[in-house]
């Protein structure tokens, strides 16, 4: 919330459900998404082939790949971590279009970034099914100078490109895949309000 | 007066100095957007087809004493920061759609200022107020020194977002923005119509957003619509842009009862609505008129009504519109030429 309004650019995310009229399914996950995987394939499979791409993140504690394994007998590809799953998806995206439902799990930041892989081919957002998983972490776009800032957990925000401290906005840009940060003392130059650890 | 033939062209900044300033004639034919004592947001859609000789609405788009020394802001703009100007690639063609429009619109309206000659694909292009001429093959991009809608986008007032239309929604997937009311093209490109629109309170409510969407996706080329908005700037800066607030953030908080009336200037966005021939996308101008609360008061109606409005504000706007520092100040400013009487409906300033 945002001067007590809701700022309707922000993404709203569900729980993955397998959705019917697909030709094929398409599941892409990485880390804490693999708690929302599992939950997909305790539901009632469709009969139509699926495809899952998974990385555990490496610094967590949890990982998931190995039950992952244990359930998913065919379509899995366990990759090294989120970047290599975008790498297999754009290798294999071409190969799977018409007709395909995805899906994608895992934190903000890598639920957008999988979705401008899927737009290049010309996926809308709002046809991709999204969990956002784990932790409420945001990216941070300083309007400043350009930078973004991964994994802010904090209302305030020190810009890692110019030093600013900025105001993490609820205003939310899927092509960039993050927040907008604001200087938060350009009136009063000093004047910084005490960062609150909001997004955990 | 005919301001097509008798254009001066006044060398003035919009930074540091400020010397910006208006004509009088230039304040009589000012936006004023408030017809009645309460302002609220409202689906206010209206044609865009000619309006009084003279007026603001007359040509598609207005070409005014402040013309030479505008571009020449935006120039300074786009030098510092080129993500001003965005053009994603699937939109060429609304590139040339906007040389087109911005062409033929200003040769045609003021041929005393611009000239635009075409033989077939052939065009020769002059624009005598800030000494181009350019020779190009229509639709071939490497006959021109930059992207064709940069090069009409520097030579036209105001800012233009460029909206693609698919899947019954507006994207603002190209735009040249450099005069801005607090908002970030580079960060909003690629954006929906309700996801830029995400910031702005109480209109999504009231199902301004809904209205306003379903109309424009039916908007039908040669019928062209325009709406006016409205906010306040300190100075008279046409660079409010989030990317700069901390250069014109620390003027907010300079505004004083002294220096209010010379220092906030009411910003009246003209803002119209064309669509483009070949890409089937919309051409969306917003075009910045400032005039600062003692020129707008040189007319008592309009003092008295700029003084009624800010008083009866919704809060919510005013916060969004960042007028909370000063909005008071300017209502005591005008307290004294406000002497409550009736105004009849209506914008004129006399
Ligand atoms: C289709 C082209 C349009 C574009 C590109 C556009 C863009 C914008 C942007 C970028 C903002 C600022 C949002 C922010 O704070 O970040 C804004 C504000 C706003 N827009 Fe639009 N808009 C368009 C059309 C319309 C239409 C047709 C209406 C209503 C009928 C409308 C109503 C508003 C209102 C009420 C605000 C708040 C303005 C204020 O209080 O200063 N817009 N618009």
């Amino acid at each position: 919330m945002e001067r007590g309004y809701w700022i309707r650019s922000k993404p709203l995310y569900d729980s993955l459900v397998w959705k019917q009229h697909a030709t094929g399914h398409v599941v892409i996950a990485e880390g804490e998404g693999g708690i929302a995987v599992l939950k997909l394939f305790q539901q009632m499979c469709p009969r139509e082939p699926i495809k899952l791409l998974f990385a555990d993140d490496t610094s967590a504690t949890k990982k998931y790949a190995d039950i992952i394994t244990k359930l998913v007998p065919e379509g899995l590809q366990v990759c090294e971590s989120g970047e290599a799953v975008l790498a297999a998806l754009r290798e294999q995206l071409p190969d799977c279009l018409m007709g395909t439902q995805f899906y994608v799990a895992g934190s903000e930041a890598f639920i957008w970034a999988v979705i401008e892989e899927l737009k290049v081919y010309g996926v809308q957002d709002r046809n991709v099914e999204k969990e956002l998983s784990g932790t409420l972490a945001r990216s941070v776009y300083c309007v400043h100078c350009k930078t973004t800032d991964k994994d802010v957990h904090h209302s305030i925000h020190q810009c890692s490109g110019c030093g600013r401290h900025l105001f993490v906005r609820d205003h939310f840009s899927r092509r960039l895949g993050a927040y907008m940060g604001v200087m938060v003392d350009a009136e009063e130059p000093g004047n910084i309000p005490a960062a609150e650890e909001i997004y955990p | 007066m005919n301001m097509a033939k008798n254009l001066a062209f006044k060398q003035e900044t919009f930074r540091d100095d400020y010397t910006y300033s208006n004509s009088a004639e230039a304040i009589r034919r000012f936006p004023f957007p408030f017809a009645e004592d309460e302002y609220m947001y409202s689906v206010n859609i209206e044609q865009h087809n000619g309006g009084a000789p003279g007026s603001v609405f007359e040509h598609a788009i207005d070409v005014d004493e402040h013309y030479v020394a505008e571009c020449a802001d935006r120039a300074l703009v786009l030098e510092d920061d080129p993500l001003r100007y965005i053009a994603l690639p699937h939109m060429m063609d609304a590139q040339w759609d906007m040389v087109e429009l911005v062409m033929d619109s200003l040769s045609t309206d003021y041929p005393e200022q611009f000239k635009l000659t075409k033989d077939g694909d052939n065009w020769h292009w002059i624009n005598k107020p800030l000494g181009i001429d350019q020779k190009f093959v229509f639709g071939d991009e490497s006959t021109l020194p930059m992207q064709p809608f940069e090069f009409v986008g520097r030579q036209v007032q105001g800012d233009w977002i460029i909206l693609d239309q698919r899947d019954d929604d507006l994207f603002a997937d190209m735009g040249i923005v450099t005069s801005q009311a607090d908002w970030s093209m580079a960060f909003d490109a690629g954006m929906s119509f309700k996801e830029w629109h995400g910031p702005v309170p109480q209109a999504n409510e009231l199902g301004i957003f809904d209205r306003a969407l379903k109309y424009l996706l039916h908007l039908q080329y040669g019928s062209p619509v325009r709406r006016l908005n409205w906010t306040m700037t300190v100075n008279p800066r046409l660079d409010t842009s989030p990317e700069n607030y901390p250069l014109w953030g620390p003027d907010n908080v300079s505004v004083t009862p002294e220096n209010v009336g010379d220092k906030v200037h009411l910003r009246v966005e003209l803002q119209a609505l064309f669509r483009l021939p070949r890409s089937n996308a919309i051409a969306f101008s917003v075009r910045g008129y400032l005039a600062s609360v003692n020129e707008l008061a040189t007319y008592p109606r309009w003092a008295k009504r700029l003084r009624r409005v800010l008083t009866n504000l919704h809060p919510d706007l005013s916060e969004y519109k960042g007028l909370d520092f000063y909005r008071q100040m300017v209502i005591d400013h005008l307290a004294p030429m406000d002497d409550g009487t009736e105004l009849e409906l209506g914008t004129h300033p006399e």
